[in-house]
C-alpha cells in the first residue's frame, strides 16, 4: 500500500544534535587511497583511536587524566605540576578499563587532593575538555617519541614540542610554535604552484589525454612529497659534503613541527609541505627523494592498480627527470611569482566542465562554480589543492576506458566485427519491429524515466552549498531552501532546526533535483576527503514525485561526483524506512572502512543501521542500467546466432525443479558443442582426479559434522521455529543438504564446497544478532573448517 | 507473456483468438481513418463553394434569389458531408473501445490462469514504477465522451455519479475503502474481482499487490472511477467545481485522500489541480497537485473523521 507519509522517511532520528567536539575540529591527515608513499597511517590512526577512547570517558575519568598535567592550586605556595596517582597502575600501559580515582584521592608528590589539581576544570564546556584530551594523548605520543627517537636534531625538536603541549595544557591554550622558524608559508610560490605551473609550462600543447596523465602524475608526485619522510639533517650533511646544512636544517625543523608531526598529532595546527615550502626545500631533497621515490613504486609495484602502474613505470621517471630540469636550472620559469600561461592554452586546465559523462550537450548540467565554492577550502590541503582542478579531474574515466581498450583480448572472444554487426541491427529501427516497449516493460530499468528525463531537460541535477566566505547566488539560496522543505516535509522524525543547520553548513554539499525550477529532492552529503568517505546525511525524494526513479538517479549522479573526486566510499545511518532504498543503490551492512576512519566523524544516529557502498571508479553509474540493457540485447542476438548454426536441441534442465540450486557449467548437455571451455588451470587438475577431491571432502565434510559447534547448522531450519527465516535468507544451506550434494557428486570443484560451507556461516551471522549463540557457534566452526581446509591443503596457507 | 500462461490450453486458445480479433479490429479501424481523411478531402471542395459564393455576394452587394438557392443546396451538402464524417469518426471510437475492451477481457483472463495455475511459480509483482506509468497511462487514454446535440453526459462520465442500482464489472477499477493492518481505514484504488447479487458484496483485488489482497466489501465501500473523460468546453457540469471536496489518488500511489478541487481542467486532456488535505503544511493542505479526471471522485462522508 502507498501511504505518501509512510514511505517518505529515509533518514533517522538524531540521537544527540552534533557528536561533541570530536569531529569536524580536527584535520585529521589519511586517506582513502593507498598510496605506497604514505608511511606514519597506522600512527594516525591509533592516534585518533587513542583519542576517541579517551573522549568516551566518563567525566571523572577525563579528569584524572587531566589531572595529571594539572598544577596544583591548593595554595599558592605548592609547586606540584600535575596530580600523580598515589595507586600507579599495575601494569606498565594505563588500563583502559580502570576505576577512575576519587576526586578526593591525595597527590603521590604534593599530596594535596584531586580535585585541588583539576579546579580549574569545574565549568570548562566538553569540547574544551576534549581538546584538551586530544592534547594530553598528543603529549604522551611525543613523549614515546622523544624515546624513540636517535636522531639528535630530531629529539630535541620532539622535546620542544612536547614541552610546548604540555604547557598548553597547563594553560588551557592553543599551540604555537615560536622561536625563530617563522611562520608558513616559507616560500612563495610554492612547490605546489611551481609543479603545476612545470605542467603547464611543459605540457600544456599536448593532446587532451596526455596532458591528463601529466596532471595525473604531478598530482601523485605532490601527494607523495606531502606524506614523505625527509632525511635527518646529519645525513643530508653526509650525502652533500660541499653543503654545511644550516639552511637545510631550518627547513627540517619547520618541516617536523608543521608538516610531519602534525599528521599523527592533531592539536598542533598542520601544513602541507607543498603548500608552504619552495623551491629551495625541493633543491635539497629532490635527488634524494626521487630515488627513493622510484625505488619504492619499483619494489611495491605489484601493488599498484594495473591502470597506475603503466602510468608510474612509464611516465614517472621520464616525468621527473624533467622536472629536475625546471628546478636546478639557471632560468627556469615556472618559479616566477608571476607565471602565466597564453590563456588559450592554460585555460583548459582549470576549465570548470560539465559533469556528465554522457555529455549530452542538452543536458543541464552541476553549477560547478558552486560545488568548487571556498566550503572545502577548510578541508584537507590536497583536496583544496586539486579542486580547482575538476575539469581536468572528469576526463579520468575516459583515460580509464582508453587503457581498457588496450586490454589484451580474452582467447575464444567473440570476434569486434560480430559485435560491431550486433549493434548495428539493435541500433538500426528499420531492423527492429514491436513498439518501444521499454519504459513500460516490468523490467525497466529503474532509472530509465528519469535518465530520459533529464536528457530532454525535464529534471536537472546540481550540487550545491552555503558559503560564509562568498556571497552565494540568490538561485542557490532559494534552492537551499527548497532541499531544506523537502527535507523536512519527507524526514518528519527529524527536526525542522536540525535539517536548516545541516543544509546550510558550509561543510556539507547537497546534490539537488531540480524539477521546473524547484527543487523536488535531493541528498545532502558531506565529504571527509581526509577519511576517505562521504557521510550521507539526508536522502528523500517529494512524494508526489517519487517512484520515478528519481532516487536512483540521484544516487548514481552522486557516485559519478564522487569518483571525479577520488572518494569511493560512502557510509550512512539508514533507519528502517531507507535499508531498502540504500539496498537497491548497492550499499550494505558490511563495512570495509576501518571504524577509525570514521569514528568521530559520522553522525551517529540510534537505532538506525550504518550502511556502506563502495564505489567502483570504472563504472558510469548513471549510464549503468543502459549499458547492461544494451550487453543483454548483444548477448541475446550472439545466442540466437549460435542457436541457428548449431542445430541440435536438448531438453531443458529440469535438476533446478528438483531442487538443485547450482550445477557446474560442464555439465550442461550441449555446452561444449557451442565452442565453451573450461576456464583455470586449477579447475582442469581437479577434474582430472574427481574421486580424491571426493574422498577429501568426505572426509572434510564428517569432520566438521562432529565438531561441537556443529550442532546449529545439522539441519535445514525449519519454518515453524524461524517463520520469517526463508523471506531473509535466499539461499538456504546446511550440513545435511551439502552432505546430499556430496553424495550425488555436486562438489565437483572444491569451490563449490567452500562456497557452501562459507554460505552457511553467513547465512547465520545474516539472520541472528552478533551476540547470540548462534554466531558464536559460527565463529567457532568457521575457525574450525578454514584450520581444516588449509591442513588438507585445500586453500593456501 | 503469452506462452507462459499457455500451461491451460484453452486459456492459449482464447488468447489467440482474442488476438485475431484485434489485428482484425484493427485493420478495420485503418480502413476507417482513410475513410475519414477521404471524406474530408470531398468535403473540402463544397466548403470551399461555398466560401466562394460568400466572397462573390460580397462584391455584388446583394442578395439575389438564386444566391439564396445556390448556398441553401451548399449547406446541405455540407451538413450531410459532417455528419457522415461524424459517423465515420464515431464508428472507428466504437471500434477503438471495443479493442479496447478485448485487451481488458485478455487480461483478465491472463491474470485469472496466472493466479489459478499452481505449477506456475507465483509472479514478481511488476515494479512500482512500472505500475505507475500504467496508471498515468490509462488515465490518459480514458476516452473523452461525445455526446450528440442536446445529449446529457452519461453517468460516470466525469463527476457524474453512478446510478443508485449500478454494479461495476470484474475489472473496473474503483475507489475501495478498506481496513488497515492497523485498524485505519483506507481508500486504495482496486480492481473489481466479482459481485455477489446475494450478499450485495464486491470481491476487490488492491491494484497494488496484484492477486496477494483480495477484500470483501458492501456496495458503500466502493465508489466506480469515471469511465469517460467529461470535455470541460461542452460539459462542465460534468467536472467538479472549485472548492468542491473530492477523493482524489495522490500522485505516485495507490491511495486516494480528502481533497478541494483547486482549479478544475479546461481543456479535455487536462487534470484536474487539487490541494489535498495535508496536516504537515502550515495551512492543512498541500500545494496544488495535479490529477486526472480518472482518479477524482466525489467525497461521500463530509464530515471530518
Amino acid at each position: 500500500m502507498a501511504d505518501p507519509s509512510a514511505q517518505a522517511s529515509l533518514q533517522p532520528r538524531p540521537q544527540q544534535t552534533q557528536p561533541s567536539g570530536t569531529a569536524g575540529s580536527s584535520a585529521m591527515p589519511g586517506s582513502a587511497n593507498c598510496d605506497p608513499a604514505r608511511p606514519g597511517l597506522s600512527q594516525q590512526q591509533r592516534a585518533s583511536q587513542k583519542k576517541a577512547q579517551v573522549r568516551a570517558f566518563p567525566r571523572a575519568k577525563k579528569l584524572e587524566k587531566l589531572g595529571v598535567f594539572s598544577a596544583c592550586k591548593a595554595n599558592d605556595s605548592c609547586k606540584c605540576n600535575g596530580w600523580k596517582n598515589p595507586h600507579p597502575p599495575t601494569a606498565t600501559r594505563m588500563d583502559l578499563q580502570q576505576q577512575a580515582a576519587s576526586l578526593s584521592e591525595p597527590c603521590r608528590s604534593c599530596g594535596h587532593a584531586l580535585a585541588d589539581h583539576v579546579s580549574h576544570l569545574e565549568n570548562v564546556s566538553e569540547e574544551e575538555i576534549n581538546r584538551l584530551l586530544g592534547m594530553v594523548v598528543d603529549v604522551e605520543n611525543l613523549f614515546m617519541s622523544v624515546h624513540k627517537e636517535e636522531d639528535t636534531d630530531t629529539k630535541q625538536v620532539y622535546f620542544y614540542l612536547f614541552k610546548l603541549l604540555r604547557k598548553c595544557i597547563l594553560q588551557m591554550s592553543q599551540p604555537i610554535v615560536e622561536g625563530s622558524l617563522g611562520s608558513p608559508p616559507f616560500e612563495k610560490p610554492n612547490i605546489e604552484q611551481g609543479v603545476l605551473n612545470f605542467v603547464q609550462y611543459k605540457f600544456s600543447h599536448l593532446a587532451p589525454k596526455e596532458r591528463q596523465t601529466m596532471f595525473e602524475l604531478s598530482k601523485m608526485f605532490l601527494l607523495c612529497l606531502n606524506y614523505w619522510k625527509l632525511e635527518t639533517p646529519t645525513q643530508f650533511r653526509q650525502r652533500s659534503q660541499k653543503d654545511d646544512g644550516t639552511a637545510y636544517k631550518v627547513d627540517y625543523t619547520r618541516w617536523l613541527c608543521y608538516c610531519h608531526v602534525p599528521q599523527s598529532n592533531d592539536s598542533l595546527p598542520r601544513y602541507e609541505t607543498t603548500q608552504v615550502f619552495g623551491r629551495s626545500l625541493l633543491k635539497s631533497i629532490f635527488t634524494v627523494t626521487r630515488r627513493q621515490l622510484l625505488e619504492k613504486f619499483r619494489v611495491e609495484k605489484d601493488k599498484l592498480l594495473p591502470e597506475k602502474r603503466t602510468l608510474i613505470l612509464t611516465h614517472f621517471p621520464k616525468f621527473l627527470s624533467m622536472l629536475e630540469e625546471e628546478i636546478y636550472g639557471e632560468n627556469s620559469p615556472i618559479w616566477e611569482a608571476d607565471f602565466t600561461m597564453p590563456a588559450s592554452e592554460g585555460a583548459q586546465l582549470g576549465h570548470p566542465t560539465v559533469i556528465s559523462p554522457a555529455a549530452v550537450s542538452s543536458t543541464p548540467s552541476f553549477n560547478k562554480s558552486i560545488s568548487c565554492s571556498s566550503s572545502l577550502g577548510a578541508m584537507s590541503l590536497d583536496t583544496a589543492a586539486s579542486e580547482p582542478k575538476t575539469g581536468e579531474k572528469r576526463k579520468l574515466p575516459e583515460a580509464l576506458t582508453l587503457e581498457d581498450a588496450k586490454r589484451i583480448r580474452v582467447m575464444g572472444d567473440i570476434p569486434m566485427e560480430l559485435v560491431n554487426e550486433v549493434m548495428m541491427t539493435i541500433t538500426d529501427p528499420a531492423a527492429m519491429l514491436g513498439p518501444e516497449t521499454s519504459l513500460l516493460s516490468a523490467n525497466a530499468a529503474r532509472d530509465e524515466t528519469a535518465r530520459l528525463e533529464e536528457r530532454r531537460g525535464i529534471i536537472e541535477f546540481h550540487v550545491i552549498g552555503n558559503s560564509l566566505s562568498q556571497k552565494s547566488n540568490k538561485k542557490i539560496l532559494m534552492w537551499l531552501v527548497g532541499l531544506q522543505n523537502v527535507f523536512s516535509h519527507q524526514l518528519p522524525r527529524m527536526p525542522k532546526e536540525y535539517i536548516t543547520r545541516l543544509v546550510f553548513d558550509p561543510k556539507h554539499k547537497t546534490l539537488a533535483l531540480i524539477k521546473d525550477g524547484r527543487v523536488i529532492g535531493g541528498i545532502c552529503f558531506r565529504m571527509f576527503p581526509t577519511q576517505g568517505f562521504t557521510e550521507i546525511v539526508f536522502c528523500a525524494v517529494t512524494s508526489n514525485e517519487q517512484v520515478k526513479g528519481y532516487g536512483t538517479h540521484l544516487m548514481n549522479h552522486l557516485k559519478e561526483y564522487h569518483i571525479k573526486h577520488s572518494i569511493l566510499y560512502f557510509l550512512t545511518y539508514a533507519d528502517e524506512y531507507a535499508i531498502g532504498y540504500f539496498k537497491k543503490q548497492g550499499f550494505s551492512k558490511d563495512i570495509k572502512v576501518p571504524k577509525s576512519r570514521y569514528l568521530g566523524y559520522i553522525k551517529d544516529y540510534e537505532g538506525a543501521t550504518l550502511m556502506e557502498c563502495e564505489l567502483n571508479p570504472r563504472i558510469p553509474y548513471t549510464e549503468l542500467s543502459h549499458i547492461i540493457k544494451r550487453q543483454k540485447e548483444i548477448i541475446k542476438k550472439l545466442i540466437e546466432r549460435k542457436q541457428s548454426q548449431i542445430r541440435k536441441v536438448y531438453p531443458g534442465l529440469t535438476c533446478f525443479k528438483e531442487g538443485v540450486r547450482q550445477i557446474p557449467v560442464e555439465s550442461i548437455p550441449g555446452i561444449r558443442e557451442t565452442g565453451w571451455k573450461p576456464s583455470g588451470k586449477e579447475k582442469c587438475k581437479e577434474l582430472k582426479d574427481p574421486d580424491l577431491l571426493y574422498n577429501m571432502l568426505k572426509n572434510l565434510l564428517a569432520q566438521i559434522k562432529t565438531h561441537p559447534d556443529a550442532w546449529p547448522f545439522m539441519e535445514p531450519v525449519k519454518k515453524a521455529e524461524a517463520p520469517d527465516y526463508y523471506e531473509i535468507i535466499r539461499f538456504p544451506i546446511d550440513l545435511k543438504t551439502m552432505t546430499e550434494r556430496l553424495k550425488n557428486r555436486y562438489y565437483v570443484t572444491k569451490k563449490l564446497f567452500i562456497a557452501d560451507l562459507q554460505r552457511i556461516i553467513t547465512n547465520c551471522r545474516e539472520y541472528n544478532p552478533p551476540d547470540s549463540e548462534y554466531c558464536k557457534c559460527a565463529n567457532t566452526l568457521e575457525k574450525f573448517f578454514y584450520f581444516k581446509l588449509k591442513e588438507s591443503g585445500l586453500i593456501d596457507k | 507473456m503469452t506462452a507462459q500462461v499457455g500451461s491451460k490450453s484453452c486459456v492459449t486458445m482464447a488468447l489467440v483468438s482474442a488476438d485475431t480479433k484485434i489485428s482484425e479490429l484493427l485493420t478495420e479501424l485503418h480502413q476507417l481513418i482513410k475513410q475519414t481523411q477521404e471524406e474530408r478531402s470531398r468535403s473540402e471542395h463544397n466548403l470551399l463553394n461555398i466560401q466562394k459564393t460568400h466572397e462573390r455576394m460580397q462584391t455584388e452587394n446583394k442578395t439575389s434569389p438564386y444566391y439564396r438557392t445556390k448556398l441553401r443546396g451548399l449547406y446541405t451538402t455540407a451538413k450531410a458531408d459532417a455528419e457522415a464524417e461524424c459517423s465515420i469518426l464515431r464508428h472507428a471510437l466504437d471500434k477503438i473501445a471495443e479493442i479496447k475492451s478485448l485487451l481488458e477481457e485478455r487480461r483478465i483472463a491472463a491474470k485469472m490462469a496466472g493466479v489459478y495455475s499452481d505449477s506456475d511459480p507465483p509472479r514478481k509483482t511488476m515494479r512500482r514504477g512500472v505500475l505507475m506509468t500504467l496508471l498515468q497511462q490509462s488515465a490518459m487514454t480514458l476516452p473523452l465522451w461525445i455526446g450528440k446535440p442536446g445529449d446529457s453526459p452519461p453517468p460516470l462520465c466525469g463527476a457524474m455519479p453512478a446510478s443508485s442500482d449500478y454494479v461495476a464489472k470484474p475489472g473496473d477499477k474503483v475507489a475501495a475503502r478498506v481496513k488497515a493492518v492497523d485498524g485505519d481505514e483506507q481508500w486504495i484504488l482496486a480492481e473489481v474481482v466479482s459481485y455477489s447479487h446475494s450478499t450485495n458484496k464486491y470481491e476487490v483485488d488492491d491494484i497494488d499487490e496484484e492477486g496477494k489482497e483480495r477484500h470483501t466489501l458492501s456496495r458503500r465501500r466502493i465508489i466506480p472511477l469515471p469511465q469517460w473523460k467529461a470535455n470541460p468546453e461542452t460539459d462542465p457540469e460534468a467536472l467538479f467545481s472549485k472548492d468542491q471536496l473530492v477523493l482524489a489518488l495522490y500522485p505516485q500511489t495507490t491511495c486516494f485522500y480528502r481533497a478541494l478541487i483547486h482549479t478544475p481542467p479546461h481543456r479535455p486532456q487536462d487534470d484536474y489541480s487539487v490541494l489535498f488535505e495535508d496536516t504537515s503544511y502550515a495551512d492543512g493542505y498541500s500545494p496544488p497537485l495535479n490529477v486526472a479526471q480518472r482518479y477524482v471522485v466525489a467525497c461521500k462522508e463530509n464530515k471530518k473523521k
